[in-house]
């Protein structure tokens, strides 16, 4: 069933995936009732633990692997219809390719595999190996490629034919700083052309930067979708204030040095500990507000949804 | 159908760089000119001998490429992920068998060129321009060894290579024993072994049909008739085969 995209280029209803596993094939749910939007034109990131289900959403929206039920659509289109990823890139989690060809032999092969019209297709492997720094080693077989340079080829391959929507699974891992930075360039300069880009990412600070909205999956479901700002919100987590004098304010002591003692507290402990140094002679040196980070709200996501027996065993 | 070309050109590249394809085509040629010295050592019709020694080795090699190639086509695809920027793009899964299997009939096709070119430059410098039915018995075998490929794919659509290597050795060699099995049946006592023979004589393939190799050695007619019929036979299983093959890959999870 088509549906009329609009403005949104994945969209997903109750996505459900079980897999069987084993010898006696066990259930295990690898995602659970996912609803999901991502706009026309944001940079959309998905972030979560290891095995959250990051993977396999995007398996199923690359059609890799089949929902168990539920729907998506990419692009309007059903997800497990071929001609559907006509107009998606995709860049698996660390890209593996044919190692006997060489990127330009590879990229040609990828072109024609979209249909891209040879001269287009020329002119355009030219453009991306030129932007990634790969000229020099066009035709070099991939064997003898590094691990960041096989990356930089599997994005190439993801924007050959101008995508509308481009699926990285994460695309920094393992990379280097300055390959870390060609993605984020390369991710922003997709949306600035109106290209859509849905990533995962264990690289918070990546995902912050770049990320219009971020989806959160734990344990397979959703436990939050939105801006930066919207999930981490204007809360502060805790206040750290560094004082001199003797006098215990309360709170956790986090370290003690010839500029005074350090201690945390709970931002509605604060005004009575500042109180408390100054009543007992001492100066308060200072009082930082610690707010919430994508990561502390992921940990937070991650201790929810334990179950209450891993909490009591000290497992998170 | 040129996103199939595309992949069945690939497939056959990769194919050719693999060092050991060389080393089986390496045997094969050893084997082929050591048919040669066979002629020193024979009594009789020489000629007819090293004939008979030169087609079997060509059909032997044929055979254990064709198996070697076919029982990692897609399961290496998998195991290697290179298959995930090859799905993700809007290649059906039964392009992708398809574009493979053609990929390694393409090799086959050059493999068994090389070595039946180099069997006529032997047979001219020892004996004379072999005779036409040769040819014929080529085209058969490539009908037997496209057979055999799709056989090769269809497990390795499902299982390892070796698992797939055994499956398919076991095609191969009930394949040519499939006679023996039906005249096996004819001459059970008991009724569940005649039903036995007959279910795994109609189910699996009778490689013999495209066998002309004694026709090929002795320079014996071949009845067009035959010809057509191993080619349809060939055309007919292949078909069944290789669509079962991107039926099963179809409905395959990739993890």
């Amino acid at each position: 069933m088509t549906i009329d995209a609009g403005d949104v280029v994945i969209r997903t209803e109750g996505l459900r995936k079980v897999y069987r596993t084993g010898f006696w094939m066990r259930r295990v749910v690898g995602l659970e009732s996912l609803d999901l939007e991502v706009r026309r034109g944001e940079v959309f990131g998905i972030v979560g633990p290891n095995g959250a289900g990051k993977t396999t959403t995007i398996k199923i929206l690359t059609g890799l692997q089949a929902a168990t039920s539920g729907h998506a659509w990419i692009l309007g289109q059903p997800y497990d219809v071929p001609a559907t990823r006509q107009k998606l890139g995709f860049l698996p989690e660390r890209p593996y390719f044919y190692e006997h060809l060489s990127a330009r032999e590879l990229l040609d092969f990828y072109g024609r595999l979209f249909g891209v019209e040879r001269a287009r297709r020329q002119r355009r492997i030219d453009e991306l190996l030129e932007r990634v720094d790969l000229t020099r080693f066009a035709d070099v077989a991939l064997r003898k490629y590094s691990k960041g340079m096989v990356q930089r080829v599997g994005l190439c391959q993801a924007l050959l034919h101008d995508p509308e929507l481009i699926i990285l699974d994460e695309p920094m891992s393992g990379l280097d700083p300055l390959g870390r930075a060609l993605v984020r360039d390369v991710i922003l300069e997709e949306r600035a052309r109106g290209c859509s880009v849905c990533f995962s990412s264990h690289i918070l600070s990546d995902v912050e930067a770049l990320s219009d909205r971020v989806a959160i999956i734990v344990k397979g479901r959703l436990r939050g979708v939105g801006t930066v700002e919207e999930l981490i919100g204007h809360r502060v987590r805790y206040v750290e204030l560094r004082y001199q004098g003797a006098v215990d304010p309360g709170g956790t002591l986090l370290r003690e040095d010839d500029r005074g003692r350090v201690v945390r507290l709970a931002p509605d402990e604060a005004d009575r500990a500042v109180a408390a140094v100054v009543r007992a002679g001492g100066r308060v040196l200072e009082l930082v507000p610690v707010r919430e980070t994508l990561e502390s709200v992921l940990l937070d996501e991650v201790d929810a949804a334990a179950p209450v027996d891993e909490k009591r065993m000290g497992v998170l | 159908m040129n996103r199939i070309w595309a992949l069945a050109v690939n497939t056959s590249r990769e194919a050719i760089r693999d060092r050991v394809l060389y080393s089986i085509l390496f045997f094969a040629v050893g084997v082929l000119v050591l048919s040669l010295a066979v002629r020193e050592i024979t009594i009789g019709d020489q000629a007819t001998v090293v004939r008979s020694v030169a087609q079997g080795s060509i059909d032997l090699f044929g055979s254990i490429i064709a198996m070697f190639l076919g029982v990692s086509l897609v399961y290496k695809e998998i195991d290697r992920k290179t298959v995930y920027t090859i799905l993700s793009k809007p290649i059906p899964r039964w392009m992708f068998v398809l574009g493979k299997y053609l990929g390694l009939v393409l090799t086959l096709a050059i493999e068994v060129a090389l070595l039946v070119a180099l069997y006529t430059v032997l047979m001219l410098l020892q004996q004379s321009m072999p005779p036409g039915v040769v040819y014929l018995s080529m085209v058969t075998l490539m009908a037997e060894l496209m057979l055999l490929t799709a056989w090769a794919t269809l497990f390795s659509t499902f299982s390892t290579p070796t698992t797939a290597a055994a499956f398919t050795l076991a095609v191969f060699v009930i394949g040519h024993l499939a006679d023996d099995i039906w005249l096996f049946g004819n001459q059970a006592q008991s009724e569940a072994m005649q039903t036995a023979a007959r279910v795994l004589y109609w189910a699996l393939p009778n490689f013999e049909l495209f066998s002309l190799r004694v026709e090929a050695v002795h320079n014996r007619p071949v009845p067009w008739s035959r010809m057509w019929g191993a080619l349809a036979y060939g055309a007919a299983y292949t078909t069944a085969v290789l669509s079962l093959a991107m039926a099963v890959f179809s409905r395959r999870d990739l993890k």
